[in-house]
């Protein structure tokens, strides 16, 4: 699965001034990447335009032929009316009502099922989200701080799974954790913050593309962490 | 007890306002024929209570019709001008338009056209609570509720009647607020339409009382529309509250 982003422009409606001006991305997958950035650098904005959720722009977007691109963010909510178990019930495809048993029960929502979703926890709302998500038909799924809520071990517990439970699928995953960021990701995609606030390009860092059981050395963490806080606050690589 | 409340609210009014009429009367020494004594108002109510009691169980009657014609067409006529097509701009800029102008003001072509009977009265009651409706329910369809609509719009799932339905859900204490409140809207352009023209109906009493300078009618006739709106309402309110408990489920 690519996608690709050729001499992308973008200016808000309201705006005079454009946030990405000649912007240039590629993605290829499979595999689990992130985009990094600041607050209000335009994370949310380049996924929705990835996605196709956000028109408007100059530019070319391409992406692999008939590929399915998703794009879900942490304020998702699903109808009031129904319950949990009602919901995904009703937006699983047959064939993976057994995956979907097995996931509920790993991210730890199984007793939650038979809720109405305003009754749950803001982590389990997360959960319950990203769930239905991930099973989905899709080549890309587009993360936008999808798990802000969830605890860190929880979080690293899922974020372990889905690179297990789904190889060839493509995730872009958006924190601002850079620490998560920096063990999860194969590729880490940066949006730097800019004196102008027009974003001209997207830099590239390797990530520590962790798998449950694997150990990294702290002190390699923690210098790729810096580095990446570096290169998101000047835009050097 | 939402009946009990209400009455007891009308019945506050109502007492506090005859209250002041009678003591206006005492203290400035006004005769009977213009305010009548109390006396003149219970022996009206004893002669003419059960009959004009009818009446306005007649005016509850059309005034629940219309509200219903008013509502289903509101909601029909919102569903299309909560698009962004061409019929749905059409529809939103000729229901903006439309609802400034007052449909008292049409009523006599109205009743020229269809008579004195039922079909003016309830179209009438119909109007006048229809427009503040269908602003209301175009407000409300048209509104997306992304939080909820992105997953099935995404997916490819969000079809119109799955929109209507979220958008609903989403908007329920809204809605019901506005069904209520054009309730009231309902019963007084029943009586507006049987004031102006129509045989039948509380409207009708009180015009006739008019004519005769009878206020003891008219006093008799405004607690009976108070008694009805309340037991309407109150219908309404508990209606709202049956739709909300089967979807929201608490």
């Amino acid at each position: 699965m690519f996608l690709r982003l050729s001499k992308l422009s973008y200016t808000y409606p309201n705006s005079d001034q454009p946030i990405f001006q000649d912007l240039n991305w590629d993605l290829e997958g499979p595999g689990f990447f992130s985009l990094f950035g600041f607050s209000g650098v335009g994370k949310s904005t380049l996924a929705k335009i990835a996605s196709g959720d956000i028109t408007g722009y100059t530019g070319h977007r391409t992406t692999s032929d008939s590929a399915t691109l998703l794009y879900s963010h942490n304020n998702e909510r699903i109808p009031g009316w129904q319950t949990v178990s009602e919901h995904i019930a009703q937006v699983t495809p047959p064939q993976k009502a057994r995956l979907c048993r097995e996931i509920a029960e790993r991210f730890s929502i199984t007793a939650n099922m038979d809720r109405r979703f305003a009754r749950l926890s803001m982590g389990q709302k997360n959960r319950v989200n990203v769930l239905r998500y991930i099973l989905q038909d899709f080549d890309l799924l587009i993360g936008d701080e999808i798990l802000a809520n969830v605890d860190e071990p929880t979080r690293n517990l899922i974020l372990f799974e889905i690179k297990k439970l789904f190889p060839d699928k493509t995730f872009l995953y958006i924190s601002h954790n850079a620490l998560e960021v920096v063990k999860f990701s194969k590729i880490i995609f940066v949006l730097p913050q800019t004196p102008d606030g027009i974003v001209t390009k997207v830099l590239t860092m390797p990530g520590l593309d962790e798998h449950a059981g694997g150990e990294t050395d702290p002190r390699n963490v923690e210098r790729m962490v810096f580095s990446l806080l570096k290169m998101a606050g000047s835009g050097e690589a | 007890m939402p009946f009990i409340q209400r009455f007891l609210q009308f019945l506050g009014i109502y007492i506090t306002g005859v209250m002041t009429l009678w003591g206006v009367k005492y203290f400035f020494g006004l005769s009977d024929y213009l305010v009548p004594p109390p006396l003149e108002l219970l022996e009206v109510a004893a002669s003419d209570g059960i009959r004009d009691l009818l009446a306005a169980a007649n005016t509850m009657l059309v005034a629940v019709a219309g509200h219903f014609v008013a509502v289903l067409l509101a909601t029909f006529v919102a569903i299309i001008g909560r698009s962004s097509t061409l019929a749905g701009n059409l529809t939103r800029m000729a229901a903006f338009n439309l609802q400034a102008y007052p449909v008292v003001a049409i009523a006599p072509i109205i009743f020229l056209f269809l008579g004195d009977g039922l079909a003016s009265r309830l179209l009438i009651a119909s109007l006048i609570c229809y427009f503040p409706l269908l602003l209301s329910f175009i407000g409300i369809f048209s509104q997306p509720v992304d939080e909820v609509e992105h997953f099935f719009k995404a997916t490819g799932r969000l079809n119109i009647s799955l929109e209507l339905k979220i958008r609903t859900f989403e908007n329920l204490d809204k809605l019901i607020t506005v069904i209520v409140g054009s309730g009231t809207t309902a019963m007084v352009g029943t009586i507006v339409a049987e004031f102006l023209a129509a045989t039948q109906g509380v409207g009708y009493v009180i015009r006739k009382a008019l004519y005769q300078s009878n206020l003891a009618k008219i006093l008799i006739a405004l607690f009976l529309i108070g008694l009805f709106s309340s037991i309407y309402l109150s219908l309404l309110e508990g209606c709202g509250k049956l739709v909300k408990k089967r979807m929201i489920g608490i």
